[in-house]
């Protein structure tokens, strides 16, 4: 059987006139027909830029297919993609959001390329897109029709851009990403949609990510790619049980699902006084209203309760929308309450006395520090890594200033950064190492409790890992309280001793993490634990659970 | 612990590399430090004393004695020019430099704090730009008295409006920014936070802005000194020349053209050196 899309010896290098990088260094790939290839590889690895050169959508004019050929079904398509893009193969992108028009009704969308490759009158197009719609998994296509994005959730935004793509009948469709931005509940259902079109229609797909735990579970064959080269390819099973190269080996042995280890249960004493208390927290944010119209409100927590404990580290998991971001900066005193307590150590940091609340939150902010989720936006730009720790050393007051630049480099070395670091602008970090710096800052508090909100989310796997240790190690060392916000819930099994699941501003289950995943008491806890990306490639998308019937509707 | 001493993180470009590769901001940066030193040098430079009449003289055309020619008092034009250069960069200077640090403590603090504080701040704003400018202009200078004095005051109660929109729209933008609620998280002063974390990531492009902003000024106090409200004779100020000169253009073009000119090149100095800054600082206007 010959393949259908066939890359062989592919370079593409970025020219300017100062220099030549080679960004893809000869890349020899083949996709059979019908066949589900999955391409792993970190950030800057060149995997969306194989895809985008395929459908010669390059994305910069300094970059040239220096070499190499790229032939679907024997033909060559390379400077001839204006032909098969779209028609022949369709593209699905990460950001459903920034991909569709946000002026136009989902199905215009979809018939404009139904008119554009298959010439329907509008009529015709009309009936074919509500078809497309309804196989994507729309429960009222009529109506989402004529919806425009905004009305749609994560989730069903990219089944739109999914029925755009599979409007011209393409042959291959390429899939970048296209669950990353969203929960691992609806990532399964897209995962599993994609699985079933390949069925239906006989479609070649190409799904680029950087979870291998995704490509275990869908697709029939794996490449691996790093800077720019593929370093392993093969049949899913045979290298995941075997990966012959070392990078491989890392990106499995750092996938949070195979480790279970970390996770002994709670140790801790409750004798002494918990470090936070929080009892029937309300936050509600105003919503809409306008001068004469009356305010709504939208509550983003209902009734919180809940307690913890020094020296633990307490796993806070649930999907966008959930509430624990708000949870988080609320108990930092970054978010009004808007009913309830929050003790942080005895005080009152929702007290009504402004003097008592003042007090708490001075006792608040000397020992509590948090850690952000996008590690280039979590330091200022101006400042370098050394100066970003010496001004919070300098503002606690604890160190002398003559002290100020040793103790900075010593925190350097707590969270694995060279010293070397201190002098450099965050912009000349990598995600990494932006988010340890973070991770020293926070540390500089000398803080008894660090809140981290999604910090490993924005950061490749082997990076991840890296970090989860580095936090495992820190808690073990100082015996610091830990509260480790995530929606990735195989991340926080690893890491967290306690577990909190929380949906729709509630805390919905609460628990030892070793039994809270083992037997979860909710059935969303259990639905969220199904979704997780398994590594196992015999394991079923979902754990084999059927979905509850759309959960999602337009609004 | 500042920036110690460490291996380059960059590969250092000499310092005439780093021009060669931008002609526009070295052109500018030349045209501009050419004025300086005209200015500072004024008394060395200049072959006459530019306010000494000498009736024997007068409407010279240009020639080799005269370059530039002789005004209607006899006095050398090319004299006058380079002594002009001195009252004019003051102008374009300290008429900048003043709006530009109101406005952006105002702009600062308007951003950070917002509601009335915010609210209060832009309905003046609005107040200021209600008005034309130069009626306004020319309201204050006439109730302070004509001088230059007076229009350095005018310029600042009036020019800082520009600079206050241009960083509060920055401030309200990053103060979302998790630097800024990391900032406020770590305990640190409200004034910490305003000066030291978001108006640095703020200023470039008000940076750009005094840029050609400087022309404006430049050319405002021209205008003023034009009307009779700013730079009063016999003092040498382009402005003034180019006011003086108009009763003879007929005769004798050159009085207007050359001061003229020389306005019109230390404007082109300083755009060029606003876009190249631009450029180098990534604003995008």
């Amino acid at each position: 059987m010959s393949a259908h899309l066939e890359i062989r010896n592919l370079s593409v290098a970025f020219r300017d006139h100062a220099e030549e990088r080679l960004l893809l260094d000869d890349i020899t790939l083949e996709l059979g027909r019908g066949e589900f290839l999955g391409l792993v590889g970190e950030s800057g690895s060149g995997k969306s830029l194989l895809c985008r050169t395929v459908i010669g959508l390059l994305p910069s004019r300094r970059l040239h297919v220096t070499q190499g050929s790229v032939r679907l079904d024997e033909t060559e398509i390379l400077g001839r993609e204006d032909c098969i893009r779209g028609r022949r193969i369709g593209m699905i992108f990460q950001n459903p959001t920034s991909h569709l028009d946000p002026v136009m009704t989902i199905g215009k969308q979809i018939c404009e390329g139904l008119a554009l490759h298959k010439g329907l009158g509008p009529a015709a197009a009309r009936t074919e897109a509500t078809q497309l719609l309804r196989q994507v998994g729309f429960p009222d296509p009529e109506r989402s029709f004529s919806a425009y994005a905004h009305e749609f959730s994560g989730g069903m935004r990219q089944r739109a851009m999914i029925a755009i793509a599979l409007s011209c009948d393409p042959e291959i469709l390429i899939a970048d990403e296209p669950t990353t931005a969203l929960d691992v509940t609806i990532q399964a259902q897209i995962l599993r949609l994609l699985q079933d079109l390949r069925a239906a229609r006989g479609l070649s797909i190409i799904l680029i990510t950087h979870d291998l735990g995704v490509v275990a579970q869908t697709c029939d064959r794996i490449a691996v790619m790093r800077q720019g080269r593929i370093v392993e390819h093969g049949e899913k099973r045979a290298l995941l049980a075997a990966p012959v190269h070392p990078y491989t080996q890392q990106l499995i042995a750092s996938h949070p699902s195979l480790s279970h280890a970390g996770t002994e249960p709670v140790r801790h004493k409750h004798d002494r006084s918990p470090v936070f208390e929080i009892t029937d927290l309300d936050v509600t944010f105003p919503q809409g209203g306008g001068l004469l119209m009356k305010r709504r409100g939208f509550r983003a927590l209902k009734a919180v309760s809940l307690k913890i404990w020094p020296g633990e580290t307490l796993g806070v998991v649930g999907e966008s929308g959930s509430g624990k971001s708000t949870l988080a900066r609320t108990i930092l005193g970054l978010n009004p309450a808007s009913a309830g307590r929050i003790l942080f150590e005895g005080h009152d940091l929702t007290a009504t006395s402004a003097q008592l609340r003042r007090a708490g939150l001075d006792r608040l902010r000397t020992g509590a520090a948090m850690v952000f989720q996008d590690p280039f936006n979590a330091l200022n730009p101006r400042l370098t890594v050394g100066e970003t720790l010496a001004e919070v050393l300098r503002h606690r007051g604890e160190t002398p200033p003559a002290e100020i630049e040793n103790r900075a480099g010593e925190l350097l070395d707590m969270v694995g950064l060279d010293r070397a670091f201190a002098p450099r602008l965050p912009r000349s970090l990598s995600g990494g190492q932006c988010q340890r710096a973070g991770i020293a800052r926070a540390l500089a508090v000398n803080p008894r409790v660090i809140i981290a909100d999604e910090c490993v989310a924005a950061l490749d796997v082997t990076i991840q890992a890296q970090i989860v240790a580095l936090f495992r190690e820190l808690t073990e060392k100082t015996g610091l309280t830990l509260i480790f916000i995530a929606h990735d819930l195989a991340i926080v099994r690893n890491l967290c001793e306690r577990v909190v699941v929380m949906h729709h501003g509630e805390i919905v289950e609460d628990g030892p993490s070793a039994r809270v995943f083992a037997r979860p008491e909710k059935p969303y806890t259990a639905a969220l634990i199904a979704a997780i990306p398994d590594i196992d490639p015999d394991r079923p998308i979902n754990g084999g659970i059927p979905f509850p019937s759309q959960q999602e509707f337009a609004t | 612990m500042t920036r110690p001493a460490h291996p380059p993180l960059r590969p250092r470009l000499s310092l005439g590399l780093r021009f060669a590769r931008r002609p526009m901001l070295a052109t500018g940066l030349c045209i501009l430090g050419a004025f300086v030193l005209m200015a500072v040098f004024a008394p060395v430079v200049a072959p006459y004393d530019p306010i000494l009449q000498n009736g024997d003289i007068t409407l010279l055309p240009p020639s080799l004695a005269h370059p530039f020619g002789t005004d209607n008092f006899g006095r050398d034009l090319l004299s006058r020019v380079i002594w002009g250069a001195r009252i004019d960069l003051q102008i374009a200077v300290i008429g900048v430099v003043f709006p530009f640090l109101i406005g952006t403590v105002a702009g600062t603090v308007a951003g950070f704090f917002g509601g009335w504080v915010d609210a209060s701040l832009m309905r003046l704003i609005d107040v200021v730009l209600a008005f034309p400018f130069l009626v306004l202009m020319l309201s204050i200078i006439t109730i302070l008295g004509p001088g230059l004095g007076s229009f350095y005051i005018a310029m600042a109660l009036v020019g800082w409006v520009s600079y206050a929109r241009l960083i509060r729209a920055q401030i309200l933008v990053l103060k979302t920014q998790d630097f800024a609620v990391a900032a406020q998280s770590l305990g640190f002063s409200r004034l910490r936070i305003m000066f030291r974390h978001l108006l640095p990531n703020a200023l470039a492009g008000s940076l750009v802005f005094v840029m050609s902003d400087a022309v404006l000024v430049l050319l405002n106090g021209a205008s003023i000194s034009y009307l009779g409200l700013g730079v009063q004779p016999p003092l040498a100020e382009w402005g003034v020349m180019v006011f003086e000169g108009q009763g003879f253009l007929n005769q004798a073009w050159w009085i207007t053209l050359f001061p003229g000119l020389a306005i019109v090149v230390l404007a082109f100095g300083f755009s060029l050196t606003g876009d190249a800054l631009a450029d180098l600082l990534g604003v995008k206007e």
